[in-house]
Parts: structure tokens; C-alpha cells; sequence
């Protein structure tokens, strides 16, 4: 990893506006319509208020989004020949992907933390100053498997509407992740295999202890969580494997 | 085809390469596609000495880039081994000894230049080089403006500037001037005369025939994979065939016998015959001139030496 370019990559992320509206501020906006729908969001839920359950949602919506995209980029840099620019030099390939890793987790944890800002200052209440670090933690850490997406994806098809594509596909991971609004039934059994069920459940879990906000969501334990985070790493982490190579193989 | 003699005289020219800087043994490289094994570059052997420009021509699809990557490092080759100072090609990257400018494209267009510079820079360890290769390189006063907004000759001499920043030893370039216009690329020539003077060597990629005339000693010909031929620039032109004399006979004469004397000199290649104007091909266009002057009292005389595209029509068996 090297400090240079991670922090000339940070000024290069926040010249660019429209991702960020994207990343930063939708996750925020999400929120303030969110978290005032369902009777103010000042009730009580678990550890903590309903307002509460919903920021770390849209906390960790924004947190997987930015990393996500980010990540994506490292392959259509490489595409644009930036790639072997950097193979010129003397860091390695790992060096360069450490590297990218650093700025889409600092990004990340930049727009968590603006989303559980605002969340303090508009409402969101929990029990336990324990519960707030918890949740924070467990959203900047567990968003780095969605690093692994955006750079599959990115990898895989090589363009810049691929990963606009990748992007948009996690509104729809996270409306049946259970992220956005909380899912019950069929829609819920669905849910749990979902890939970020198990991270946003996480998220929430110094808050619910497992305990599905949907009608009969009954719990869910750590352990089927902790799966669901473990077992979409692998897949993600197979498939960014498998583009890789793919594109090697083409040169 | 392979000219071993045009090898021989390259090593004898006037400025004796000392060390091996780069050398290329049996360098193979296909790769797989639809239509099944693809030979992109079919059996290269080159060496060059410390000090030497030489120019890489060849048309596109030769294998000049694949040839390239393969010397940096970029990709492996299939067979043959490549050496640069004698150390693996991602070594010699790693110690900062050869170094490269790529083809179009290779930059982000959000950043600005000096952004650019830094980023490299930092990655390469060799900070405290910014300035020196930014001077060089005449994009100071590019510093601050994003590379989307600079022009494709201010582009190049950024990726030049990234390049100058190990201070390599060996520095490669692929067709750095494509899409520069003519002052452009003079100017980009006349900053890569200067920096090659200072002891770097120097082999470059292009499709401009004028190029390699203009700034090569050496010229490596490149066709379908292999060298098709290897020596010094002007050499590589004789080699054709030498010069081209034509000439307009005087009108209401009788042409046969001109062109059976001008036939009958010792080595000419050929003689054709247009209306009056006569063109004596071969390597001694002096004897030609003097008779086409002297005895046969013809006008208009002209002396051309054959462009690089002619030899290399010639060497790689296609019609001009």
C-alpha cells in the first residue's frame, strides 16, 4: 500500500461529484424518508429506536455502494491502460489492489459515518454507547466483500455501464437483503440467501439481537448471519478470481 | 528472411556497443483465440548494445507491442528467454532500469498532471525526481490543468515524464508519436534526442518509415512475428537495390540503343522505359548519370534513394 496515491486517489474520488450525490448523500436521504415513515421512528426496537435500525441500514447501504464502486474502478483503470502504467513501476500487484482497498474502505467509512451523524442528530437513540460502536464497526468492516463484487464485475465485463450496472444491482441486493425496508414471508425466505442479508443482519445486531423487524421474521442467530457474510465472500471472492484470470488469458 | 550480415555491420558502425542492455533469445508468444492458436511473434532473436537507438518497424499487427510487453515484463513469453542487463524483465523494473512509454492512453483523465506525476512518482520511490522530470519534459507549466484537457503531443510528454522518473537505463518507447501532428512530434524528438544523448538507450516502436530514418542508427524490421531484417538505417535502403536514376531522352532519337548501353553498364538492377523518360535502377547511380549526361545527352536528370517503405516492401515480398 502506499500513502501517495492513496491519498491523491481520495482527491481524484471527491472531484467526483456525481458519485459521490450517489455514495454519500442518497444513503443519507434514504434515511430521513426512511426512518420518518413508520410513526416518526422514535419507537423503541431492541437495544435501541426504530430510527436507529433504520440509519444502520441505509449506513450500511451506502457503506457496500461506495466499495462497490470503487473497487470497480481498479478494473476499468486497468482497461484504460492505467493498469500498465502501474505495472511500470515497482509496486506490486497486490501493492495496487491494497491500495484500492484503502481508499474505497476510508470512502466507506466516511459515508457511514455521515449517515450515523446525521442519525445522531435527528433521532436515532440506543441504549448502550456499545451498540453505536458495534454497528459502525461491523459496517466498515463487512463492506469489503462488496470490494470483491465490484471488481468481478468490472473485471468481467470491462466497461464503465458494467459497473453503473453493478452499482444499480445493489439497490436490488439491498431491497431483498432486507436493507431497505424489513421483508416478511416468501419474500423474507428469499431474503436470507441474498447477499447482503447477512451483512446488513450483522449491522443491526448490537441493535436486534437477531430479531426480524417484519411480521413473523422470527430471529435469526449470528451463526446463519456470520454463513451468509461467509459464503457470499467465497462466491464473490471465486468470481473475481474467475475474471481475472479470464482477462489474463486474453492478452 | 534474415539478414545476418546486416547484423555483423550494425556491431561495426561507428559507435561500438559495449554492454548487452537487451537481448531477446528464440521469444515466442501465441496466444489462444476463436479461430485457434495464434502466433503473434514467431521466433525473435535480438540484441542491443548499451548506448544504441534503434527503431522497431513494422506494420501493425507485427508484433511490435506483444514484443514490448514481453521485454517490460507485462506478459510472459510462451518460449525463448528475454534478459534486460541481464536480470528478468520485472526485475530490471523493479531495480528501475528500463522504463517505457506506451501506447495512447495509460493516463486518468481526472487527474491533473502534476497529480499524475506524483501518483507515479510515489509508487516508483522516486519523489524527489517530480521536478526534474517535469522541466525535462516541458509540462511545468501543464502542472495543474487535467489531462482530459491537454493534447494528445502534451499527453505523450506526460507519459515521457513518467517514464524519465526511475532514470532508466534502457527506455522503451511504442509508437510515441501516434496521432501527434508534424511539429508535435519534432518537438517530442528533439526532447528524446537530448535525454538519449545523456547515455540512455533507446528502442522504439513506429510505423513512420520517416522516424526511424530521421532518429534510428539501427533499424529492426519486423513482419508477421519475425525480424525480417536488422542493421543500420541507411544500409537497410541500399540493400534494395540501391538508387533510382531517371532521366528524359532527347526526342527524335532512336531509345533501343540507350537502353541496351545503359543495360550494358556494369551492375544495374534494371532499365525501364516510359515514352522518353528512362529510370536505371542499381546501386551505382553515378556510371548512370555520367552516360545519361555525357553520351547520351539526356535531360532532367534526378536521383532518388528508395523510402524505407519501398525496402520494406521489398523485404517483405509485398507489392508497393
Amino acid at each position: 500500500m502506499n500513502p501517495t496515491y492513496v491519498r491523491i486517489e481520495l482527491f481524484r474520488q471527491s472531484r467526483d461529484v456525481g458519485n459521490l450525490m450517489f455514495t454519500v448523500l442518497m444513503p443519507v436521504v434514504m434515511y430521513l424518508l426512511f426512518g420518518n415513515m413508520f410513526g416518526g421512528g422514535g419507537e423503541p426496537a431492541g437495544n435501541g429506536n426504530v430510527k436507529f435500525y433504520v440509519m444502520s441500514s441505509m449506513a450500511a447501504y451506502g457503506a457496500a455502494l461506495a466499495t462497490t464502486s470503487i473497487a470497480g474502478t481498479a478494473s476499468t483503470e486497468a482497461m484504460l491502460g492505467w493498469g500498465r502504467q502501474i505495472a511500470l513501476t515497482r509496486i506490486k500487484p497486490s501493492g495496487f489492489v491494497a491500495s484500492k482497498l484503502a481508499v474505497a474502505m476510508i470512502v466507506a467509512t466516511g459515508c457511514a459515518g455521515l449517515v450515523f451523524a446525521v442519525g445522531a442528530g435527528t433521532g436515532a437513540r440506543a441504549d448502550a454507547p456499545w451498540v453505536w460502536t458495534a454497528s459502525f464497526l461491523l459496517t466498515v468492516l463487512g463492506c469489503g466483500i462488496f470490494a470483491l463484487y465490484g471488481m468481478g464485475i468490472g473485471m468481467a465485463f470491462k466497461s464503465e455501464t458494467a459497473l453503473g450496472v453493478a452499482s444499480g444491482g445493489m439497490v436490488f441486493f439491498a431491497f431483498f437483503g432486507n436493507v431497505f425496508m424489513p421483508l416478511s414471508g416468501t419474500m423474507l425466505e428469499i431474503a436470507r440467501f441474498t447477499p447482503m442479508y447477512g451483512y446488513a443482519g450483522l449491522v443491526r445486531y448490537p441493535l436486534t439481537e437477531g430479531f426480524g423487524a417484519g411480521e413473523g421474521a422470527g430471529t435469526d442467530s449470528p451463526g446463519l448471519l456470520v454463513a451468509n457474510l461467509v459464503a457470499w465472500t467465497l462466491l464473490f471472492a471465486l468470481f473475481a478470481l474467475w475474471a481475472v484470470r479470464r482477462s489474463r488469458a486474453r492478452r | 528472411m534474415k539478414t545476418t550480415t546486416a547484423r555483423q555491420s550494425a556491431s561495426s558502425g561507428a559507435a561500438q556497443p559495449h554492454a548487452t542492455a537487451l537481448e531477446l533469445q528464440g521469444v515466442r508468444k501465441s496466444f489462444h483465440t476463436h479461430e485457434g492458436r495464434f502466433e503473434a511473434v514467431a521466433g525473435i532473436d535480438l540484441r542491443v548494445g548499451t548506448g544504441e537507438i534503434v527503431a522497431f518497424l513494422g506494420p501493425n499487427g507485427a508484433g511490435k507491442t506483444t514484443t514490448i510487453d514481453m521485454m517490460l515484463g507485462l506478459t510472459a513469453p510462451t518460449s525463448g528467454t528475454i534478459s534486460v542487463f541481464g536480470k528478468a524483465p520485472r526485475e530490471a523494473i523493479e531495480a528501475g532500469e528500463i522504463s517505457a512509454v506506451l501506447q495512447t492512453g495509460g493516463l486518468l483523465r481526472d487527474l491533473t498532471v502534476r497529480e499524475t506525476v506524483t501518483a507515479i512518482a510515489a509508487l516508483h520511490g522516486a519523489r524527489d525526481r517530480i521536478d526534474t522530470v517535469m522541466e525535462r519534459t516541458d509540462i511545468l507549466s501543464l502542472a495543474k490543468r487535467k489531462v482530459s484537457k491537454c493534447s494528445g503531443g502534451e499527453q505523450q510528454r506526460l507519459k515521457f515524464a513518467l517514464a524519465l522518473l526511475p532514470d532508466p537505463r534502457l527506455l522503451i518507447l511504442d509508437e510515441p508519436t501516434a496521432g501527434m501532428d508534424v511539429s508535435a512530434r519534432r518537438s517530442f524528438w528533439d526532447t528524446m534526442r537530448q535525454d538519449a544523448l545523456a547515455g540512455r538507450t533507446v528502442l522504439f516502436a513506429t510505423h513512420y518509415l520517416e522516424e526511424a530514418q530521421d532518429f534510428a542508427e539501427r533499424t529492426v524490421l519486423i513482419g508477421a512475428g519475425r525480424v525480417l531484417a536488422d542493421g543500420p538505417t541507411a544500409q537497410l535502403r541500399e540493400m534494395t537495390g540501391g538508387r533510382v536514376v531517371g532521366a528524359t531522352l532527347p526526342r527524335g532519337r532512336p531509345t533501343e540503343p540507350a537502353v541496351a548501353a545503359l543495360q550494358a553498364l556494369e551492375r544495374v538492377a534494371a532499365v525501364q522505359l516510359n515514352g522518353n523518360r528512362v529510370t536505371v535502377t542499381g546501386p551505382d547511380s553515378d556510371a548512370a548519370a555520367r552516360m545519361l549526361l555525357n553520351e547520351l545527352g539526356a535531360t532532367d536528370l534526378e536521383i532518388t534513394s528508395p523510402t524505407l517503405e519501398a525496402a520494406f516492401m521489398a523485404l517483405t515480398g509485398e507489392d508497393s
